[in-house]
């Protein structure tokens, strides 16, 4: 058999041609294409990861955890390698307690890839594990969890889904908490696991910091089941409870109403959004009456024993300023102003202060400006500028209307009475602790307010406001209490005093010798109106007997 | 190894029975092919001589090549399988890690105040409404 030439050429030109066209893209790959193929290759086993920072930690003073961040499994599934969409829905619906209609219908959806349900409860991930499904697999996310559920929410704040701090302390120490990021550059074989040999380029992640506060779990247990409770006996529209260390102005316990479960806050009501204790201003009434009083006495205008002729009303810048219920009680002493909580005599003790010391003892303990206290979201309530005052103002600020402030600046003020005569700044965050060690907060002292000796008689008169006035609700047998009792009336839209909505309040330190606590209890629009303050002192009885208790605090009386 | 030891030896080797050893020493008359030849032997005898060392040269590279690439790649394996052994550690304390977080967490929520006060009521606890609190009279040292 002979063999064609011509065919012998084509099949050479052929392969010559393939050979030149195959080697052309040899050198484009190993040139132009050199860097897209690298990166492809690099692409599959390298891994670029952000390290997430773990969130700082929050311990209340006795180192109880209050918020911490854990990492929780989140289930996923490939719908491919799941054998029976429908035993499996079946099986998962049971343990995640959900219905398994919509397990199935996202099973069978045609999704490669896709989460079942994220963050779940470490019993429900086991359960489901122990199954041993293919296709289900389970991914570690990080979740805040507050251990005692709604407790403390108002002060802590919340963590919201992108992992930012938001409100209360979480809000106002989110850059502390958060940390910083890291990265991970590594290489990893098919099995997602980490090379040793392969590229490592790690930069650690810095943890937060850990904060622990000044509150006191079992305080702040005691202020919330005491304001629950009268949440409901009264049906009112808010409430709050501050408790305070006048010694430093480190706060105990922060209670509000309306609140909101850290867990669900998208379900929660905005109102119950506002920590009513310090983003949230109302008239305090006669619970002003002692800081005009303590003025007074500063600027030696009056004496405790000082008296005037109350006739049930005073007459100021052409105004009539009536007691409660309107009542005359004749001669009446600078301590039974106090005692029987009389509008007109605070009128004649302002007056005598006159308005531009009223105005400055009012600037003075801290009404109209911010506390400083670290937490998100405070408001600085009101009190307007002298210019701005008429002359009944006088006579109104003297006790407690015209003027707004937050329960927390009422307790400030109380706690410079309670310590001696300095104005503390309340604060919440006791130390933090990061890679540095551990840093504690410095109390810090604005200013004294009034000498130690006005601060003394003033509160002298508080007790006898507890143990023979008006406030007699609120006497603890075996211990010294002095308080103010306050009820506010509530201005409407048009501006005029609304007939049946008040605002009750009560405020208090004890023991009465040496006072280590301040109470201010703050009910809005308490169903038994006028009496919403015996709620309140009812209240104030609840707490202070658990942190007379729990403090192990001797009886400064015999009872 | 052996042929050429002989090859290049034999020629100084006494030869046992001959007249006196000075019959060695002397060079012996040759002819000019016997002189041609005895070089040719010479030259082959060094060849082969370079050649051997050459060969053993090369063995001794390969050898030692395959020993360094046998070394290496047990080493590698080790630091592979080193490496995997820390990171199922890592991912263990990991693990470990997050349960004893999660315990933590249980620890916290049983002592919470809170849920001690519903138990308690749940189990038919009430508050009291008054603690009375003795104080303790000073203490006196004993007289007669």
């Amino acid at each position: 058999m002979q063999i064609s030439h011509w065919r012998l050429r084509v099949l050479f030109a052929f392969f010559a041609i393939a050979s030149l066209v195959l080697a052309g893209r040899l050198v484009y790959w190993q040139t132009a294409g050199r860097a897209h193929l690298l990166a492809g290759a690099t692409d599959q086993v390298r891994s670029d990861l952000v390290v997430t920072a773990q969130r700082g930690m929050i311990r209340d003073r006795n180192g109880a955890i209050l918020a911490t961040t854990v990492q929780l499994r989140s289930l996923y599934a490939i719908p491919a390698k799941i054998p029976d969409h429908a035993a499996a829905a079946r099986s998962l619906g049971v343990l995640l307690g959900r219905d398994p209609a919509p397990l199935q219908v996202a099973l069978d959806s045609g999704a490669e890839w896709l989460y079942l349900q994220r963050r779940l409860p470490e019993s429900a991930a086991t359960a489901i594990a122990a199954l041993g499904i293919p296709g289900l697999g389970f991914e570690n996310e990080p979740k805040r969890l507050y251990p005692n559920d709604t407790l403390g929410a108002q002060v802590l704040g919340f963590v919201n889904d992108d992992g930012n701090g938001v409100y209360g302390v979480e809000g106002r120490y989110d850059a502390a908490l958060r940390g910083v990021d890291g990265r991970l550059v590594v290489d990893r074989d098919p099995a997602n696991r980490e090379l040793a040999l392969g590229l490592r380029h790690a930069l650690p992640a810095k943890a937060g910091t850990d904060l622990t506060l000044t509150i006191d779990l079992v305080a702040q247990t005691a202020a919330e089941r005491e304001l629950a409770a009268a949440m409901a006996k009264e049906k009112a529209a808010g409430g709050t409870i501050v408790v305070m260390d006048p010694r430093d102005g480190a706060i105990l316990a922060l209670a509000s109403a309306p609140s909101f479960d850290p867990a669900r806050v998208g379900a929660a009501n905005p109102e119950a959004l506002r920590d009513r204790a310090i983003a949230w201003t109302y008239e305090p009434g006669s619970t002003m009456k002692a800081f005009t009083i303590a003025g007074a006495l500063e600027e030696r205008v009056v004496k405790p024993t000082d008296s005037y002729n109350d006739v049930g009303y005073a007459i100021v810048g052409g105004r009539r300023l009536n007691n409660a219920l309107g009542r005359a009680y004749g001669t009446t002493s600078v301590t039974q102003i106090l005692e029987r909580s009389l509008n007109a005599g605070a009128a004649w003790v302002g007056q005598k202060l006159g308005a531009q010391k009223l105005n400055d003892y009012l600037h003075a303990f801290g009404f109209g400006e911010l506390t400083g206290v670290d937490l998100a979201g405070e408001v600085n309530g009101t009190i307007r500028p002298l210019a701005e005052w008429y002359p009944v103002d006088v006579g109104t600020a003297s006790f407690g209307q015209g003027l707004s402030v937050t329960p927390l600046q009422l307790a400030a003020a109380y706690s410079a009475l309670a310590n001696g005569g300095t104005l503390y700044r309340p604060y919440v965050v006791a130390s933090r602790r990061d890679a540095d060690g551990e840093h504690r907060t410095a109390p810090v002292a604005i200013r004294r307010v009034v000498s130690a000796e006005t601060a003394a008689t003033v509160r002298a008169m508080l007790v006898s406001t507890v143990d023979n006035g008006i406030a007699h609700n609120a006497a603890i047998p075996g211990f010294g209490v002095g308080g103010k009792t306050g009820t506010a009336q509530i201005a409407g839209a048009d501006g005029r005093y609304l007939d049946d909505a008040y605002i009750s309040s009560f405020a208090a330190f004890f023991p009465a010798d040496a006072p280590q606590f301040v109470m201010v209890i703050v009910l809005d629009r308490p169903e038994s109106r006028l009496y919403g303050t015996v709620t309140a002192t009812t209240m104030f009885k609840g707490v202070a007997q658990d942190l007379l208790r729990y403090a192990r605090i001797q009886p400064d009386r015999k009872p | 190894m052996i042929a050429s030891q002989a090859i290049r030896t034999a020629p100084a080797r006494p030869v046992p029975g001959r007249r006196g050893a000075h019959a060695i020493r002397r060079r012996p008359a040759t002819t000019p092919r016997a002189a041609a030849s005895a070089r040719s032997r010479r030259a082959a005898g060094t060849a082969a001589t370079w050649d051997l060392r050459l060969f053993a040269l090369a063995a001794a590279a390969i050898v030692l090549g395959f020993a360094l690439a046998v070394i290496y790649l047990s080493q590698a394996t080790a630091v592979s399988a080193t490496g995997y052994e820390a990171q199922r550690l890592s991912a263990t304390r990991n693990e470990l890690r997050r349960q004893n977080a999660l315990l933590e967490v249980q620890l916290a929520k049983l002592d919470s105040p809170a849920r001690i006060a519903a138990d308690a009521a749940r189990l038919g606890m009430t508050r009291a409404s008054y603690v009375p609190v003795i104080a303790a009279a000073p203490l006196r040292a004993a007289t007669h």
